[in-house]
Formats: C-alpha cells, structure tokens, sequence
C-alpha cells in the first residue's frame, strides 16, 4: 500500500499526517514543538511508524508550516509548501462548498478566501501576535485555568467581560482590572475568546469579503469559547472540520500525492526512512564575516555531514557541497 | 578637488545621473555611500526620529557611512515638483533633521526645489549651490542643462530597455527569466524595492521563483502621468505616478498579479495604496500588499510571497 505523509512543523505544535492512495487518514500524530523541531519531527516519524503496519511504503513526503524547511532537510522531503496553500487545499478537499477559512494557530492567524475552488485573496498577522493561540495560552496560564478547560468556561458565561485585545499586554492589565472588580472567571475568560476575534476581524480580516460556508481550523478550534465567539459575530455558522488541527499536514500530504502522481514512475521518493528517528542531527549557528551585514547562518548536520544551511541575505551559504 | 558625499537612500534611485553630473561638470568629486548593509541600517535606526519610516532611517545611515569620506554633503529638499503637488514632510524636512541628528556631518548641500514658488526661487536657489563651486554663471547653467539631460536619458534608458535602476546606473547583470510564464508588477519606492537589504532582495527573490517582475520604472513618465490622471485626476503626492501611476497603468495592461511594497508607517502610502487595491479588486487582479520595518522577518515574507504565488498560479491555470 502507497502512503503519502504531510509534516506540519508549526510554532507551537508539530504535526504528522498520513494519507494512503484514496486520500484517507490512516495515522496521525501531534506534539508540541517544545522549542525543538528537529527532536519532534523524529519523534513524530517514531509515532507514526508505531501506528501503521509495515506494508506501507511512503511513496511521498511534505513538509509545510514555519519550519517546513527545516523539517523538508530532515526527513528528505519531495515538496515543500507553505502553510496558506497546504491548509487551503486540505479545507477544499473536506468541504467542496468553502468560501472562507480561519485559521488561528500558534504564533500566526490567517484568514483565505475561496471562490470556485482556487484561493483568490488571503491575509496574515501582521507585527502582532495578539489574535493568536499563544494569546490565549498566556492569558490561560494567568488565570491559572488550563487551556483544555478554557472552552468549557467560556460557554458557561452569561456576561462576558468587555477586554482589550489589541495587544497582550493591554488585555492583561485590563484582565487584572476585571478581575480585581469581581467579575466571575467564566465571563473574563469569554470576554477574552471575544476580544480575540474582534481583534482577528480588525486586523486580518480587514476588508476581506466573508462568505459561508465558513470553516475555521488550526489547533485554537479545539477552543470552544472561541467558536462561539465566531458564531456569534457571523449569521452563518462556523464549521470545524474533523482533524481541524492537522489540516496543515493533510494538506501537504494532498499536495504531495498530487505531485507524485504526475511525476509518476520517473521519481521515487526523496523520503529518508523512519530510520531518520535514530540519526543525531546537530544545529548550530556562527556569523559570515564576508561582508558587513554579519548575517548569522544557521546550519544542520546528521551524522557529521553538512546538510542545510540558512539565514544569509544572499545565497553564498546555501549551497551545500554535494557528498 | 572638493568631494561631494552623495548618500545612496531615498531620491537617490530617481536622480542620481543628474546629480552626479550637475557636480562633477561644476568641478567635485561624486561620493557615493555603499548599498545599505547592517552597519548602516543598525546606525540610521539608533540615531533616527522614533516617528520616521525605515528609508528615512536608512538614509541617515548612509549619512553617517559618508561621514569623513567628504567634504560636502548633499541632500536636496525636494518640496514640490508641481503645481498643488507635495512631497512627504519627512523628505522636505531631510536636511533639517540631519543637521539636528548627525552634528559631525560636513556642511549640507541642501537646495530647496520647491517649483510651487516658481522659477525665480527655482534658479536662486540652484545657484547658491554653484557659489560653492564657481562663481561664472554660464558653467552653472550648462552643469544643470547637462545634469537634467542625462537624467531624461535615465528615465528613457529604463522604460525602453526595461531596467531597474539597479542595472541602470550600477550595471548589474539582468538575470530576467524569459522563460517565466507569468508577470508580476512590483509596485512601491524605488527607495524601497530596489534597496536590496530594506526589501530582503524581492526582485532576485522572485525571479528565482521564476515570475517576470516589472517595475514602475520600466513604464515611462508620460504614461504614469496620465495613468495617474485616469485614477485620480491632479495628484496631491509627488510620488502619486510611481504608485497609482504605476498600479493603474499595470492593472489596465493586464499582469498576472501585484504586489505593493510599503514602509510600515509610511502615511501617503496607505492612502496610495487603497486606491490601487480598491482598483485591483474592481479589475480581479490579485494584490498583495507588503509592509516592510526594520523588524521585517524574512521568514514572514517569503511564507507570503510563496502562497501569492500559489495562488496567481493556481488562478491563472483556471482561468486558461
């Protein structure tokens, strides 16, 4: 049996998904990043390889998301996507009939607009990470309320608090005020699910033309507090997709089976083996002296071996000598 | 020989053929900061007002690059360069803040061009630069008829052969991609888009994705003008041709997307660049605005510029 796997290596979380011939999810796997892409991604392989049977040969890898790069060097990747097409693709797959996503991950929110089934305009956080997951992770921790309960306690409030969200640090005066008012935890914790997405509209969504169906995915979608805020804003209601959180690698994967397909027979696949999980891959980073923009490159090497390189304003480094 | 320090910022990328022959045919020596690097940004930022965007920023940069390497500075206020129609007050106020910023630069060359007060202004003006450099009026004269010419030649070498400035003036290589399939205008400053450390190298960036890029420069001025006039009728910015100008012109010629390069911050912008967006979403032309600062991560830009592309070619394979 043919496989196709999508990595999905995010800020926060790290994603593995994989996908057999009919584009079905056989195995699936999702971690937090942890500040340590490469250890999560061969734990993530490790995972998934636990998960199916032997018979499947992973015919087709992507790699998508921040650190798609990254990720691509480590496990050999045939393509690599950036993370507006990979979810777009993967909603389009799910729901034939969307027109807009929402997508609020870790350290960016986006929002894509489809019409007939090709992506016409997208945007993304700009400077700002206040509309996003790490947002509310935050103001979670805070509120010393965990953030798997968070959902739970925004849909029991009847009063939401009204708090800024324009920034964090605006939003976390502002929440300590309400909270030294009395105000109960539930509508402080739905006020804050609201000021996300007033700033999310306010922001990335700016004159964007929204139209259902509407779809809403990234991992901040488990938040309940969330969807209700969103549906409460739209006539149409928002629809989360099974797997909301691995869109981004199921995507990836889509994309990478449709690639496979065409190229047929004339590629195999770049694919290094779950065997990638044992070997020691090492990053380190020194400053270019050749010029006087001192550019910090970043480089990765397994088994003692240079295998990528990044970080110049110009490509001087990029170039990996072969062998 | 007196060395003239020229800093390589701002109107640099429109003016400096004339600039550069105006001073050498009155007798100095041209000096020319290097293209922006870290040194320069990182120097600009911590010596510039809080409130000024980036390339006013990286022009004192340059400023300070030039410090001791010259023996005048000059840095033009460009005020008016038509009836009604105003620079930003950051680029008028130019010579002024580096005056109060940057105390150790050598004296300024600062004219003021301010055609709003007329031709008489216009000519003193000038002149008292050329005092600096000879005292016989008809050198003066033919310096600036000399200077202005090579400048049209510039403009005119840059819309037939379709060049940037950056092949323009340095002789960079052309490394268009003929192959490509499909053409992206590249609307913004030329301070910004062809300053290859302020714009993360954009052009080189999209023509290895292989999109022809095309720039406002590469269109020649009558048809900005009158592309500006079809948009918006009299401009009110100086630099309203280079964008609304430009944007226009391509969205009415036909490119397979656009995208709008801005300095965060940048206040005539913002109104720019809605008329041109407003404008790309009447004619369903994608567009793709970009805010560039000092804090600009690359990574942010090219998940943006990759999915842009994704998407005008995505587009473009169903609309064949």
């Amino acid at each position: 049996m043919k496989g196709y796997l999508g990595v999905d290596v995010g800020s926060v979380t790290t994603k593995l998904a994989l996908l057999d011939e009919n584009e079905q999810l056989i195995a699936s796997i999702y971690l937090r990043t942890q500040g340590n892409p490469v250890n999560m991604v061969k734990q993530g392989l490790r995972e998934i390889q636990k998960q199916i049977s032997p018979e499947v040969e992973i015919s087709g890898v992507a790699t998508t998301g921040s650190g798609r790069y990254l990720a691509g060097v480590l496990v050999g990747a045939d393509l690599v996507k950036n993370e507006i097409t990979t979810h777009a693709v993967a909603a389009m797959q799910h729901i034939s009939d969307v027109q807009t996503i929402f997508e609020i991950g870790g350290q960016d929110s986006k929002i894509i607009i489809i019409r007939d089934g090709v992506v016409i305009d997208f945007g993304m956080n700009s400077v700002c990470a206040a509309g996003t997951g790490s947002f509310l992770e935050h103001q979670a921790e805070r509120l010393n309320v965990k953030i798997e309960d968070f959902g739970g306690h925004a849909l029991r409030s009847e009063n939401p608090a009204r708090i800024a969200g324009r920034c964090t640090v605006f939003a976390e005066s502002d929440m300590i005020h309400k909270q030294q008012l009395g105000y109960p935890l539930d509508d402080i914790i739905y006020g804050l699910c609201q000021s996300l997405i007033r700033n999310y509209l306010n922001n990335v969504a700016l004159g964007k033309q929204i139209q259902p169906r509407l779809v809403f995915q990234g991992g901040v979608a488990f938040n309940k507090g969330i969807i209700r805020a969103f549906n409460e804003v739209f006539d149409s209601e928002v629809y989360v997709p099974p797997h909301n959180e691995l869109m981004g690698a199921i995507g990836a994967a889509i994309l990478v089976h449709e690639e496979m397909e065409i190229k047929q027979n004339h590629h195999k696949s770049n694919f290094k083996g779950f065997g990638v999980s044992d070997v020691e891959f090492k990053t380190s980073s020194f400053i270019c002296k050749a010029c006087p923009n001192l550019c910090e490159i970043s480089q990765i090497s397994g088994n003692g071996k240079v295998l990528a390189r990044w970080g110049g304003r110009c490509d001087m480094w990029e170039r990996v000598p072969e062998s | 020989m007196v060395t003239v320090g020229i800093p390589r910022a701002l109107l640099y990328y429109q003016y400096y053929p004339m600039w550069k022959v105006f001073l050498e045919k009155l007798g100095a020596e041209v000096v020319v900061s290097p293209p922006t690097n870290k040194s320069i940004l990182n120097s600009g930022v911590t010596r510039g007002v809080q409130d000024t965007c980036l390339p006013v920023k990286v022009f004192f940069g340059h400023i300070i690059a030039l410090v001791g390497k010259c023996d005048l500075m000059f840095v033009p206020a460009v005020t008016s360069l038509g009836k009604k129609s105003y620079n930003c007050s950051k680029l008028i106020g130019l010579p002024n803040m580096a005056r109060a910023l940057i105390p150790e630069s050598p004296p300024l060359l600062a004219p003021e061009i301010n055609c709003e007060k007329g031709r008489y202004n216009l000519y003193r003006n000038i002149y008292a630069v050329g005092r600096y450099f000879t005292s016989n009026p008809f050198k003066l004269k033919k310096a600036v008829e000399e200077g202005w010419a090579s400048n049209l030649d510039y403009w005119n070498k840059m819309s037939d052969e379709k060049i940037t400035p950056l092949q323009a003036i340095d002789g960079k290589l052309s490394t268009d991609v003929n192959a490509s399939s499909f053409t992206v205008a590249l609307i913004g400053h030329p301070y910004i888009i062809y300053d290859e450390y302020v714009s993360h190298r954009l052009i080189s960036r999209l023509q290895k994705m292989e999109v022809k890029v095309v720039t406002p420069e590469m269109v020649s001025q009558e048809e900005l003008d009158a592309a500006t006039r079809r948009l918006v009728g009299v401009p009110h910015w100086l630099f309203e041709p280079e964008i609304i100008g430009a944007g226009g012109y391509y969205l009415e010629t036909g490119v397979d997307g656009i995208i709008i390069v801005a300095a965060f911050g940048c206040g005539p912008d913002s109104m720019m660049l809605s008329i041109v967006e407003h404008r790309a979403r009447e004619s369903e032309i994608p567009l793709l605005p970009l805010s560039l600062d000092e804090h600009s991560s690359e990574g942010g830009l090219v998940t943006r510029l990759e999915a842009f592309l994704d998407m005008v070619k995505r587009r473009k394979r169903v609309c064949v």
